[in-house]
């Protein structure tokens, strides 16, 4: 979840408790004030009952121990007195209930009451004096209240809610603004953005200057890094120089023996493939730290069919079969060179690989924007463990060709991965091998 | 011809020393760009071999200084190990007339420096007589008694190439990394050349008997003129 939506979600719910919290006590205490007001209101009433009670009017009242109400014509006050079954002691206290009555028998509306019930003895009888008053009006106005506070709650949480999303949106947006310009959008600590965004957030002001100095820092240790296998490939490379044009001094001298020339020969031949092993490692590393721009529009199939003319001379010596079933004409933004490398490397595989007589078919196809190259040779095949080790650096397989340095592989590996390029291969031991090269467009 | 060496690697100097002075060139050599400079203030030279990397300093600098000179037409050829694509752009824009990465072959050298002697002499012959055959380098065409022998650009390549580095035996490492380049982890002895050496051959020797064009057994191929 998105940290703006947390934040309001997180306002929003506090500010729903509070609201929760302060109409429940408004509720409460209105019940409370009003119930305190109108029970003191009954108190005086009854004090002053009691006081006008005298036998005559109990007797006048009660005669046949019956019954006695009055109300008003509202039904909004009623007075009570029941003869109750004797008892020499009665409990004096006032009793306060709550209690929906119908006070006229024929009437059908009840009303709800609060009740004072009192009980007291007279001439050796019992009788329940009950005062009430109704409080139906407190009973709506407490509905209206709960009505008017859930609207407002409602009403104060949308509000909220959208002002929370749009004020966090602005609050945070320097900081998307941070991830989206320095983080999604560098992949080259190179080509960092070091002018500050705009914030008076001194947090982000911070992450900001944070990721300003690490890529200040990733990038001095790439170029460090670049200054590093610039210098080793010197180092490297000068003394391969100087020996092989010894060597080659060496073989202008005529009074050399024929034996002595090969070897001679063969030195120099070792010389190269050290100075081969080394520039396919420089090519890796460079290609790694994105030391090539992918600036040209590379065509597929014109590469397929330069590659097929350059090593035309090798297939003939194996007398392979080459079939081209290209259907599509696709081009990537890539680097040219790169490319050719990575596509060379993969038909000489299908050549060094192959069984004389044996065939390479190079096909496409093109779903929904993916654009699939196939490149299958009837060659000597690789088992699970050899697939999986393929991309190795150095990894060997058995092959009659004793030039192989193990590094072909990982140089696709890296071009492919340079180019945004997947790689997958088939191959049954024996049979031969695919491999499919999956251009995903971005 | 005179040639500065302009390389700090003692070793690799005297190599290429002794190779130009067998081939007759007169070779001086200076260590430093300060003597460099000093040499190249002093003297003409048909041919500055220069590396980048010196103790003192960027070759580029003396370079840029050769080329602020007037009346001026010394070769520069920068020898380095930054063979980056970028270094040789910037190495031929800079007014270089030819750039090579170390570790170089010494016959490759001496073939550019002949290509760029004919280039800048504009010689009147582009031919070159072998036993009655015509190379012609300008434009690459073989030709016997005014009719062209049908190569294919590989095949003119191989065959330039062995002319020019006559009576010396080229192996096929050799002959592969000057026809197809600096390609990477490709067998540089499997028979990359020999199918084309075989066409090439059987092309000439429908015109001329071609025992001049020999193979060394196991190693490479030699021209005899």
């Amino acid at each position: 979840m998105k940290l703006q939506v947390k934040l309001a979600l997180y306002n929003t719910l506090t500010k729903l408790a509070i609201i929760l919290f302060t109409g429940l006590l408004i509720l409460l205490s209105i019940e409370k004030i009003s119930y305190n007001h109108i029970e003191l209101r009954l108190e005086d009433d009854e004090r002053e009952m009691l006081r006008s009670l005298s036998s005559k009017e109990i007797n006048r009242y009660l005669a046949n121990q019956e019954k006695y109400t009055d109300y008003n014509i509202l039904k909004e006050e009623f007075i009570t007195i029941t003869p109750i079954k004797f008892q020499p002691t009665v409990t004096t206290g006032n009793k306060f209930t709550t209690e929906t009555r119908a006070v006229d028998r024929n009437d059908q509306n009840d009303q709800t009451y609060r009740i004072l019930t009192h009980q007291f003895n007279f001439n050796n009888h019992s009788y329940q004096l009950e005062i009430g008053v109704s409080i139906t009006s407190i009973e709506e106005l407490k509905s209206i209240i709960k009505r008017f506070t859930l609207l407002t709650l409602v009403i104060a949480l949308a509000l909220t809610l959208a002002s929370d999303l749009v004020f966090t949106k602005f609050l945070l947006a320097p900081f998307y603004q941070i991830i989206d310009r320095k983080l999604i959008k560098v992949n080259d600590p190179l080509n960092f953005d070091y002018e500050k965004v705009k914030t008076t957030t001194q947090d982000f002001e911070l992450l900001d200057d944070s990721i300003s100095s690490l890529m200040k820092k990733i990038s001095a240790l790439f170029s460090l890094e670049k200054q590093f296998i610039a210098n080793v490939s010197h180092e490297l490379l000068t003394p391969i120089s100087i020996i092989s044009s010894r060597l080659e001094n060496i073989l202008l001298q005529e009074e050399l023996s024929e034996a002595s020339e090969n070897k001679m020969h063969a030195s120099l031949k070792t010389l190269n493939r050290l100075k081969s092993i080394i520039n396919s490692l420089l090519l890796i590393s460079k290609v790694e730290n994105n030391q090539y721009d992918k600036a040209d529009v590379v065509m597929i199939a014109g590469v397929i069919m330069e590659i097929q003319e350059e090593l035309e001379d090798r297939m003939d010596e194996k007398r392979l079969t080459f079939t081209n079933n290209m259907k599509y004409i696709y081009s990537i933004m890539g680097n040219r060179p790169l490319m050719h490398t990575l596509l060379f490397n993969l038909v000489n595989n299908a050549i060094k690989y192959n069984n004389p007589k044996g065939s390479i078919t190079i096909s496409d196809e093109l779903k929904d924007d993916i654009y699939i190259l196939e490149i299958t040779d009837t060659g000597l095949g690789m088992d699970q463990r050899q697939i999986e080790s393929a991309f190795n650096r150095f990894e060997k397989f058995e092959t009659d060709e004793r030039e192989s340095y193990g590094l072909g592989l990982a140089i696709v590996k890296s071009i492919t991965a340079f180019h945004g390029i997947k790689v997958k291969i088939d191959s049954v031991k024996g049979r031969g091998t695919s491999i499919y090269l999956v251009f995903n467009r971005e | 011809m005179n040639v500065l060496i302009v390389e700090d690697e003692k070793g690799l100097a005297l190599e290429v020393d002794e190779f130009l002075s067998h081939e007759g060139f007169t070779v001086e050599h200076a260590r430093t760009k300060k003597s460099a400079s000093e040499k190249i203030f002093v003297n003409n030279y048909d041919f500055i071999l220069l590396d980048l990397g010196l103790p003192d300093g960027d070759g580029f600098d003396l370079l840029k200084m050769l080329k602020g000179m007037a009346e001026r037409e010394d070769a520069v050829i920068i020898l380095t190990a930054r063979g980056a694509v970028d270094d040789r752009v910037s190495g031929l824009e800079q007014g270089a007339d030819d750039y090579l990465a170390k570790p170089f072959s010494l016959n490759e050298l001496l073939a550019r420096m002949h290509a760029i002697t004919r280039r800048k002499h504009r010689l009147e012959s582009n031919d070159i007589n072998v036993k009655g055959l015509k190379i012609n380098i300008q434009n690459r065409t073989v030709t016997y008694n005014e009719e062209r022998i049908a190569l294919t650009k590989k095949e003119f390549e191989i065959f330039n190439y062995l002319v020019l580095n006559k009576n010396r035996v080229i192996s096929r490492t050799n002959l592969t990394e000057h026809v197809w380049g600096d390609v990477l982890e490709i067998n540089s002895d499997s028979n990359f050349v020999d199918v084309h050496v075989k066409n090439l051959r059987k092309k000439l020797s429908a015109y001329i008997p071609i025992d001049w064009f020999e193979t060394v057994r196991s190693i490479g191929y030699r021209i005899n003129i």
